[in-house]
């Protein structure tokens, strides 16, 4: 493997640098031929050889004591075979702390400093491979992830055109049904017109006299009398009342009998006035009559079916239109330049901090929720947030629950890289919620905060690893 | 938050409101004036005049040690009796009490270090008028005048202090409760009823004033069980115009005269955003003054631990220079005179004169009474990083990682209350802390250290066993009717230990035991905030005066209560050690003594150029009473610093003694290199310097600690004779040798330094260019200019190699800095020691002395007696106003042999590469 090759590299480059001048690296070898003398690297003054490493600084770069801790602004190669080698200040050797996995920095201190290169090469090393199958596996993720989020994508997009389509399906039918209704409307007006102008014609008066009559004559024997009056009239303001005997009187004209010759010139006129009695259970005399109309009652039945079919398909005219412009809205969501975020839409995560439990559903809120059961709003979703550079790499979701001394809750919620690698097959989120709210004391610190919340904490969501970074290159290994 | 509002909804709601109203700024109205202080309005209301007090000669009686004698007081024949002593080291000691007080009197204990000892007086003259008595040799005399009582204090004809003079002697004796609470008509009657002539000619006597048996300010009512018990007195100063010293206040260093004021306060309180150039009282007190003219400097400690006033007043204060050159031209007018008046709530008058005559004698006078400055871990003297707060392990982690990536050195990161399980001292959060030991240890791998508050209330809640203990062994203060005292604060309901009993302290003490404080191990170390103590629903925000310390009140004890918390705790760290370990300590409350346990914090400045200009004349007022480990909160506590102001503030706080950047819970945060980076570089250079001179500090705080000498010190202390020092506030000096003048304005441009002596010369630390002594300097100034000379006749060892920490840095070699005087001479001293055991006191330290003087420089053992060895050597020597010598030869036990050097002719720097020698060891190096 590759690693094989890289190990071997720095294992040469190890063995060919030099022994004596300490805390340099192989390129900055040839500042250091032993001659007589050594020209500081900035070329600033001549010294000894003798004086390089001597443990005083001469040069003003520090360039004569790599070795020692003598030059202020000097600094130290650790070679680190078997690991990364890297440079720390000069300030750093021999003060006791092993900073060199190779323990070289220490080499005249108190410190046992253990050479821990190798393991952590090792340990390095895995951890490269691992990075590289996770970022194999995560570029393959991703790619599936893009080609599902454009699946869901066009899925979402024919859902879409079929709305519309029902919509428009559904628009025709409506004015189909609209104007079935006003037909129907119209058809039942014109029905009340004509009855209302019969009224007045006398065969029609006739039967509903006779009708009339014999409603009120129980017994059938062509005569309404005092009993009769009682039972089935009553008064328009109060239909519990009874009638007394004598308001049955006035209505009989004083006589306990009425025959339907005498009933047509008298009773008729008081109980189709409408104004004092009525027959029980009648609306109105004439209305209670003219709905008895069986033309009249076939119109208004159309009327009333027609309408009830246009309000259904108004119901559902409106609901596919509000599922459109939700489709619409969730569409108009920027999920990445491949749609590769669109996953996270219609999903939650939770996750437990102390005693808070956080509830983040992408592109849609983040809630706060304690332990005793209040949950408070961290934020809306608000947008990509990211430097230009890399603005998918943090969402903002914004006007949470207001705090105490003004402005509202919002959270921001960061994608680690870093975690997410670490993590494997997974990519890591962290959010850093900036709702701390101010609570102030009394005559001590009025505005001092007595309570405030923040976590930063890695949520970790099934993902991917996000970028085609070459983690684990050469380059990096050296 | 949640739970917090359910718990605290309804108190909370009005305190928003009250907070949202308020304005930036102190509530003055939350604190008394003197008008609103009974007892200092009833003793102001006596003006100067004839006292009523009359000496009985007749009953004195000397002794060996004292002098007694009755004083009368003509208007009520209450009599008190005076003591008077002669001390060891040119001290008086003027001691008043009621000659048979109805109940003790309050005498402050555990203040002073012993019994002061005594030398004899002796009487020189003795008529009806009065005694006269001898100070001692030079002159010096006490004259007892008796009616009206008087004392003064005379050398030779001059007169140095006289004691009511002004007739101000003021001693309320105790009396039994004549109106009844219970009766509040029998009081009216009292004063009104002809008909009882004994009872009202009585009254005449003794007014019935407000404010005498109750008092109530806001809506705190002081049952004042006592009654009066004011005790005031007044001291002349002739021929004095500059009086310092009793902080804590937000003033200039020089006292100001309070006639058109009120008096200067000495009471412990926590005061939310004080303001600066007034009188108010701050979180700390030391009843000590200080005076000071070209002949004379002089100390007044009046040890009375209750809520004290001193008025000031001057006669020629308002007086114009010029105004004053025509009284001196024209021979006429008085000497100029300052007139000082201290007035307590309780106790008795017990003061000690201290004589001088120089500023050197008074430090060391006041050090024999209280003792000296503790002698810090050397750690404590590097940078300290602070904020309210680190909010966990992985904050603390990465904070510690900053420094080391920015490649600036501290010492300690510190952990402020939220750090506590709910605000539990003594425990550590569960969560945000769940192992402090691995966080503890992975500082200690750093050679780092930590710093972990531990406040005097503890929380009321049975599940806590710090609260269960004390209130089991009823270590509580006690309210006035007994029951254990209450108060609110950080933890809500609190109570309040009884600092003042020996065993309480002893009991928290071994609180501090790794095995008691679990998660702690020895890097970790305290810091006690909140110990005025602060009860945020308090009488301004402190304790009830009538609460109870077993039979003393509050009243009498308050300003010790900060001073026994400190002490506590710094014993519990020696403790916790066996002994072995010096203890660091923080506090913000303190007490002529403190010195002794720790560091002291100027409290919860804020971030404006005023607050930063103000850490200057705070730390001074208490450098000259004895606390010479003080600083202010870098970076200002509350609000939030332009860059500008930040980097001005490190760099002026890199050269005062305590060295911490602390915030504000509410401030962004403001780690050093969050800036850019080029303000990052500033900052990281400044604090670097600040390592590089630790071997400095470490030997001045040695000296302070020997001698009481202040660290940072005022110019005047060193330049006694020269007017022009009197009043500089904008610059000191560190020890003799080092003097700093920060750059404090906005935009600087330049700063005008006044470089003293006009025999001396000074060297620009940075670029070694020397300036003669006497003149005013201006020096152009940048962003990175810090103006700090070193004295010319000065040897200053330095540690340049930097390192992440001071402990890192132990066995490094050291830079001899010889700075040459016009003489071509120089001295200086090194001091060594393991820079954390109490071992220097058994003499395992290393002490040395440098001089140079005839083109030889030498170091010589000031401790023979001494035993010390370091791996440390001595890698260069920089000699500034040096000629070019034509040979350097080192001597050493070891032989001879010449050493290189570099010779800066533009600057007459001359540098010694490489001598090598151990710096314990005794050599000569010889410039030919």
């Amino acid at each position: 493997m590759r690693f094989h090759i890289i190990t071997a590299a720095f294992l040469w480059a190890a063995f060919v640098e030099s022994r004596k001048i300490r805390g340099i690296s192989s390129s900055y070898k040839r500042f250091y031929r032993e001659r007589k003398s050594f020209l500081c690297i900035d070329g600033s003054k001549i010294i000894p050889f003798e004086q390089v490493n001597d443990d005083y600084c001469d040069c003003a770069d520090g360039s004569d004591e790599p070795g020692t801790s003598a030059c202020p602004r000097g600094r130290f190669y650790c070679t680190n075979l078997g690991f990364r080698p890297h440079y720390i200040p000069s300030s750093r050797v021999n003060d006791g702390i092993c900073d060199c996995c190779d323990a070289s920095d220490e080499y005249n201190s108190h410190a046992r400093c253990q050479n821990t290169c190798w393991n952590l090469g090792q340990k390095e090393r895995a951890y490269v491979e691992g990075q590289m199958k996770t970022l194999d596996e995560g570029l393959r993720l991703k790619q599936q992830l893009i080609e599902e989020g454009v699946l869901l994508w066009r899925e979402k997009q024919a859902q879409l055109r079929e709305l519309q389509r029902a919509a428009e399906d559904l628009q025709i039918k409506l004015e189909e049904h609209r104007k079935r209704k006003h037909e129907a409307d119209r058809l039942k007006e014109q029905t009340l017109k004509a009855l209302k102008a019969g009224d007045r014609g006398f065969r029609h008066q006739n039967s509903t006299v006779s009708h009339l009559f014999q409603l009120l004559d129980s017994n059938k024997d062509g005569s309404i009398s005092l009993d009769e009056v009682k039972a089935k009239v009553v008064l328009v303001h109060d239909e519990t009342r009874v009638l007394s005997e004598d308001e049955a009187l006035t209505l009989l004209g004083g006589g306990h009998q009425m025959d339907l010759s005498k009933f047509q010139n008298t009773l008729w006129d008081v109980l189709t006035r409408g104004d004092g009695y009525k027959i029980k259970d009648a609306h109105s005399a004439p209305g209670g009559l003219m709905s008895e109309d069986p033309h009249l009652k076939a119109a208004d039945r159309a009327a009333e079916w027609e309408a009830a079919d246009l309000k259904k398909v108004e119901e559902a005219y409106e609901t596919v239109n509000m599922e459109i412009s939700d489709l619409q809205k969730k569409l108009e969501i920027d999920y990445g330049t491949d749609w590769e975020y669109l996953f996270l839409n219609g999903q939650c995560y939770k996750l437990k901090v102390y005693e808070y439990m956080y509830t983040l559903c992408p592109f849609n809120t983040v809630s706060q929720k304690s332990t005793a059961g209040t949950e408070v709003s961290l934020g809306l979703w608000g947008m990509w947030a990211g430097p230009a550079k890399n603005r998918y790499s943090q969402m903002v979701y914004e006007n949470g629950e207001p705090c105490w001394q003004g402005g509202s809750r919002t959270t921001s919620v960061s994608k680690d890289q870093h975690a997410a690698l670490a993590s494997g097959r997974t990519q890591t989120w962290s959010t850093q919620s900036n709702f701390m709210c101010c609570v102030t004391s009394a005559n001590v610190n009025p505005c001092d905060i007595w309570g405030r919340a923040s976590f930063t904490r890695s949520l970790v969501l099934p993902a991917y690893s996000l970028t085609g970074t070459q983690i684990g290159s050469d380059k990096t290994i050296k | 938050m949640a739970t917090f509002t359910e718990r605290m909804g309804p108190v909370l709601l009005l305190w928003v409101a009250v907070c949202l109203s308020g304005s930036w700024a102190v509530d003055k109205g939350n604190f008394k004036t003197c008008d609103q202080s009974a007892f200092c309005k009833r003793q102001r209301a006596m003006k100067p005049g004839e006292s009523p007090y009359r000496a009985l000669l007749e009953t004195m009686e000397l002794t060996n040690t004292r002098l007694t004698l009755q004083l009368i007081n003509d208007n009520n024949k209450v009599r008190l009796l005076l003591e008077l002593y002669r001390l060891q080291g040119n001290i008086t000691r003027v001691k008043i009490n009621e000659l048979k007080p109805l109940k003790p009197r309050y005498e402050v204990p555990d203040v002073l270090i012993r019994e002061p000892p005594t030398e004899p007086l002796s009487l020189l003259s003795q008529d009806e008028n009065g005694v006269v008595l001898s100070l001692g040799a030079e002159s010096q005399r006490v004259i007892v005048s008796a009616r009206p009582f008087r004392l003064d204090i005379v050398e030779g004809r001059d007169v140095l202090m006289s004691l009511n003079s002004r007739g101000l002697l003021g001693f309320e004796h105790l009396r039994m409760r004549k109106d009844t609470q219970a009766d509040p008509e029998a009081e009216n009657k009292e004063g009104t009823d002809p008909a009882n002539p004994a009872e009202t000619a009585k009254e005449e006597e003794e007014k019935v004033e407000d404010g005498m048996w109750e008092e109530t300010f806001k809506t705190h009512t002081d049952s004042k069980p006592s009654g009066p018990s004011a005790v005031s007195l007044d001291f002349s100063l002739p021929g004095v115009e500059h009086v310092y010293g009793i902080p804590e206040h937000g003033d200039s260093l020089k006292l100001k005269t309070t006639d058109s004021g009120d008096p200067y306060r000495l009471y412990n309180l926590d005061v939310f955003q004080y303001e600066l150039y007034n009188p108010m009282a701050l979180y700390g007190s030391v009843p000590v003054m200080l005076s000071h003219n070209a002949r004379r400097t002089m100390g007044i400690f009046w040890l009375n631990a209750a809520e004290t006033w001193v008025d000031i007043s001057s006669n020629t204060a308002g007086k114009t220079v010029f105004g004053k050159m025509l009284d001196y031209v024209q021979g006429s007018s008085e000497t100029p005179q300052t007139d000082v008046r201290w007035i307590s709530e309780s106790g008795i008058i017990d003061v000690f004169l201290m004589l001088g005559p120089t500023p050197r004698d008074v430090f060391s006078q006041y050090a024999s009474l209280t003792g000296t400055q503790a002698f810090p871990p050397l750690a404590s003297l590097g940078y300290h990083q602070c904020r309210w707060n680190y909010n966990d392990q992985e904050d603390v982690r990465s904070v510690d990682a900053g420094f080391d990536e920015h490649d600036i050195p501290y010492d300690f990161i510190w952990l402020d209350i939220e750090h506590t399980d709910g605000k539990r001292y003594f425990t550590w959060d569960p969560h945000k802390f769940a192992s402090p030991k691995e966080m503890l240890q992975g500082l200690q791998d750093k050679k780092r250290k930590m710093v972990a508050i531990v406040d005097p209330h503890i929380k009321v809640d049975t599940n806590y066993k710090i609260h269960n203990e004390i209130r089991s062994r009823g270590f509580y203060v006690k309210n006035k009717d007994g029951g254990d005292y209450e108060g609110w604060c950080w933890p809500g309901s609190a109570g309040y230990p009884d600092f003042t009993r020996p065993d309480m302290r002893a009991w928290w003490a071994s609180q501090f035991a790794y095995d008691q404080y679990e998660g702690t191990m020895e890097n970790l170390y305290t810091w006690n905030d909140m110990n005025e103590p602060s009860v945020f629903n308090g009488p301004e925000v402190t304790m009830h005066k009538d609460a109870m310390h077993e039979s003393w009140e509050h009243r009498d004890v308050h300003n010790l209560y900060g001073l026994y918390v400190h002490r506590a705790t710094a014993e519990g760290l020696i403790e916790r050690s066996g002994g072995v370990e010096r203890p660091f300590v923080l506090t913000r409350a303190f007490f002529a003594g403190s010195q002794r346990y720790g560091a002291v914090w100027t409290g919860d400045n804020a971030a404006e150029w005023d607050h930063l200009k103000i850490s200057i004349p705070m730390c001074l007022s208490l450098g000259l009473v004895g606390i010479s480990f003080c600083g202010a909160d870098v970076g200002g506590f509350f609000k939030s610093p332009s860059t500008e102001l930040l980097v001005r503030w490190y760099q002026t706080g890199a050269y005062q003694p305590f060295f911490r950047a602390h915030a504000h819970l509410d401030t962004p945060r403001r780690e050093p290199w969050l800036f850019g980076p080029e303000n990052t570089a500033l900052i990281r250079e400044v604090i670097r310097q600040r390592y590089t001179f630790l071997p400095y500090w470490y030997q001045l705080f040695y000296l302070a600690y020997q001698t009481g000498e202040p660290v940072m010190r005022p110019l005047w202390v060193e330049y006694p004779q020269d007017p022009a020092t009197f009043a500089l506030d904008d610059e000191f000096l560190l020890g003799r040798d080092l003097l700093v003048h920060p750059v404090t304005e906005e935009g600087a441009r330049g700063v005008t330094a006044y470089l003293p002596g006009k025999h001396e010369v000074w060297f620009d630390i940075h670029t070694f260019q020397k300036h003669n002594g006497g003149q005013n300097l201006y020096i152009p100034v940048t962003m990175s200019s810090i103006p700090v000379f070193q004295r010319g006749g000065s040897i200053i060892p330095r540690k340049l190699r930097v390192r992440r920490s001071s402990t890192c840095m132990e066995h490094d070699p050291y830079t001899l800095y010889v700075a040459l005087d016009n003489r071509r001479t120089a001295e200086g001293e090194l001091y060594i020691d393991d820079g954390h055991t109490f071992n220097y006191e058994k003499k395992e330290l290393m002490h040395r002395k440098f001089s140079f003087a005839n083109g030889v420089l030498s170091s010589v053992d000031l401790e023979p007696n001494a035993q010390f060895t370091t791996k440390s050597w001595v890698e260069r020597i920089i000699i500034l106003g040096a000629s070019k010598p034509s040979m350097v030869t080192l001597k050493t036990a070891d032989g001879e042999n010449q050493l290189e050097f570099d010779f800066d002719a533009s600057m007459s720097v001359l540098t010694i590469r490489k001598p090598g020698m151990n710096a314990g060891a005794d050599w000569t190096v010889t410039l030919q």
